[in-house]
């Protein structure tokens, strides 16, 4: 049995269909990545997986359970673990008072361990506390009942570096004690590094199901490249960038070939500065995917 | 499961030791003008056309148990904290979608059904705080001004003004399921019980319009009755309590429907 599984999901909101159509499968003791920009119909699907809205047509299983079958699915909860991207606490409470609420309701038999990787300041009141603070509350509350499955809603938003990188290992821990992990991201080289498997959402509709070494193939830097003296774009330029702009001695590109390749590129020039960035999720996708979400290699 | 219960009765702690301790200080000041006005409540009650006591639902304001019931019972319990449950009831689930709590909440094992349930299970923190605070209120002072109330009447004003406060709760927790903002969700809570309120009362000016007030619920509770007659009125506390569970179910049917 599949720990998820999405049969030909639609969810439309009057002319827009914010799903169209999605299916896939994610494997138990995976962690699958749900890739796509802001505003693809990532937070709809999971919001659709939890029945906190209804399909329009199409369904899904959530350990076994349908989706439009609520008895089912609130007790196949009972497994799931859920960290959204907007964090409902109550406010007023403590951290430890919001955690002690949340124990109450699906038990913390792992809470004590989460806590010695993750630090929010349970004795502060939720009202007072930063945005990785938040979030580590929220990994915390997703994990602390050790579900068999994790749907994770933009996890790493607003965690500093060295919380991220625990949280990937987190993961990755889990994953190899059997948890299937739903991660859903906008970063491309968080899921390149953390995920087994991806599958690529625009614009409503699942443009690509990857294996994560075809995924990396397809990775991307954002480029900006500040020169000596101005461009020779004829030298420069090469079939790798992607969307180049130059301007006098600057010039920014999308870099889709291998980070070796660029910086030996680079060094043949007389470089005053160089900034490499994760570049915007959608040029990428544009460039690979195609603007129709058609496959182009 | 009753994390959700303890979590709001808590949140309703501070609101209900606020509006009981408002309460019992407005029913004290009441008692302390009641001498006064008793002086001059015969004189009140020839004066004033009949109309208006009627509307008062003033009966023999000039007795302790007709002054409570027809002054104190009418302006605390059936309006102020009718108006209270209404509006606390609008915020119980408009506050919890809008600030995506209910996201966290239903991601575990608990049904919508559960969650509004409990949701109102809290509520039995205002009731049980707001009657005993306005029991001791007058307990303490009726005896302080020389006056007594029969003490199975005093219980029985109590307890079958509780249905009328679920009523009140439940057109709230309509309005919670049915608004997406808290704010609308509320005022809304609040005018239908302040205008039913109203009607019931207009409605008693004109026999021909009598009926109307029939469909409001504060005609089913009528503390100067209790009080003064010593009646008390079963089958229309049952006429309310009916009327709760309906808006109770009329409120879980919409809110299990509805995308959050």
């Amino acid at each position: 049995m599949s720990a998820i599984r999405i049969a030909d999901l639609t969810k439309r909101y009057g002319e827009i269909a914010a799903n169209d159509g999605i299916s896939f499968e994610v494997g138990r003791g995976e962690i699958f990545g749900y890739l796509g920009p802001n505003g693809a119909g990532k937070t709809t699907t999971i919001r659709l997986l939890l029945g906190l809205i209804k399909p329009t047509s199409g369904t899904a299983e959530l350990l076994g359970a349908d989706i439009r079958d609520r008895r089912a699915l609130t007790a196949a909860k009972a497994d799931l673990g859920y960290l959204p991207d907007t964090l409902g606490f109550e406010e007023r409470l403590t951290g430890r008072e919001a955690l002690d609420y949340f124990a109450r309701m699906r038990g913390d038999d792992r809470r004590d361990e989460l806590l010695d990787l993750f630090e929010p300041p349970l004795e502060k009141r939720i009202e007072t506390y930063s945005a990785g603070n938040r979030r580590m509350l929220g990994i915390v509350q997703a994990f602390m009942h050790d579900p068999a499955v994790a749907i994770l809603d933009e996890p790493t938003a607003g965690l500093d570096p060295l919380k991220q990188d625990r949280m990937h290992a987190f993961l990755e821990a889990e994953r190899d004690a059997g948890k299937t992990i739903f991660f859903s991201s906008h970063v491309l080289s968080e899921v390149q590094r953390v995920c087994d498997r991806v599958g690529i959402i625009r614009e409503g509709e699942l443009v690509a199901l990857e294996e994560i070494d075809d995924l990396l193939e397809r990775g991307g830097k954002e480029v900006r490249v500040q020169l000596a003296e101005p461009v020779d774009e004829a030298a420069f330029i090469t079939p790798e960038m992607i969307d180049v702009e130059a301007v006098d001695n600057t010039v920014r590109f999308t870099y889709t070939g291998e980070a070796a390749a660029l910086l030996a590129h680079l060094v043949r020039f007389e470089i005053d500065d160089v900034g490499i960035g994760d570049p915007q999720l959608d040029d990428i996708f544009k460039h690979y995917y195609g603007d129709d979400g058609a496959t182009e290699d | 499961m009753t994390a959700i219960l303890r979590n709001e009765s808590r949140t309703l702690l501070r609101g209900t030791i606020t509006l009981t301790g408002l309460l019992v200080l407005l029913s004290a000041f009441l008692l302390v003008v009641f001498p006064s006005i008793q002086e001059e409540a015969a004189l009140f009650e020839a004066v004033y056309p009949e109309y208006l006591l009627l509307m008062l639902g003033v009966e023999e304001l000039h007795t302790i148990e007709g002054f409570v019931g027809g002054y104190i019972f009418p302006f605390i319990w059936i309006l102020l904290a009718g108006l209270y449950f209404a509006y606390v009831s609008a915020g119980m689930i408009s506050r919890d979608v809008r600030t995506r709590q209910l996201d966290l909440t239903l991601a575990g094992p608990v049904s919508r059904e559960s969650v509004v349930l409990q949701k109102v299970g809290a509520l039995w923190l205002p009731l049980v705080a707001l009657n005993l605070g306005l029991v001791a209120v007058l307990l303490v002072g009726t005896p302080l001004l020389d006056e007594s109330l029969e003490f199975g009447a005093l219980v029985m004003v109590h307890l079958l003004g509780i249905p009328y406060l679920l009523v009140c709760a439940g057109v709230g927790i309509v309005c919670s399921v049915v608004f997406d903002r808290v704010e609308t969700a509320q005022a809304t809570a609040l005018v239908v019980v302040f205008v039913l309120w109203l009607i019931d009362g207009l409605s008693q000016l004109n026999p021909e319009y009598e009926w109307i007030g029939n469909l409001t619920p504060s005609r089913y509770y009528d503390p100067s009755a209790i009080l003064v007659h010593e009646e008390y009125a079963f089958l229309d506390a049952g006429v309310l309590l009916a009327a709760f569970l309906v808006l109770l179910g009329v409120a879980i049917l919409i809110f299990v429907r509805r995308d959050l």
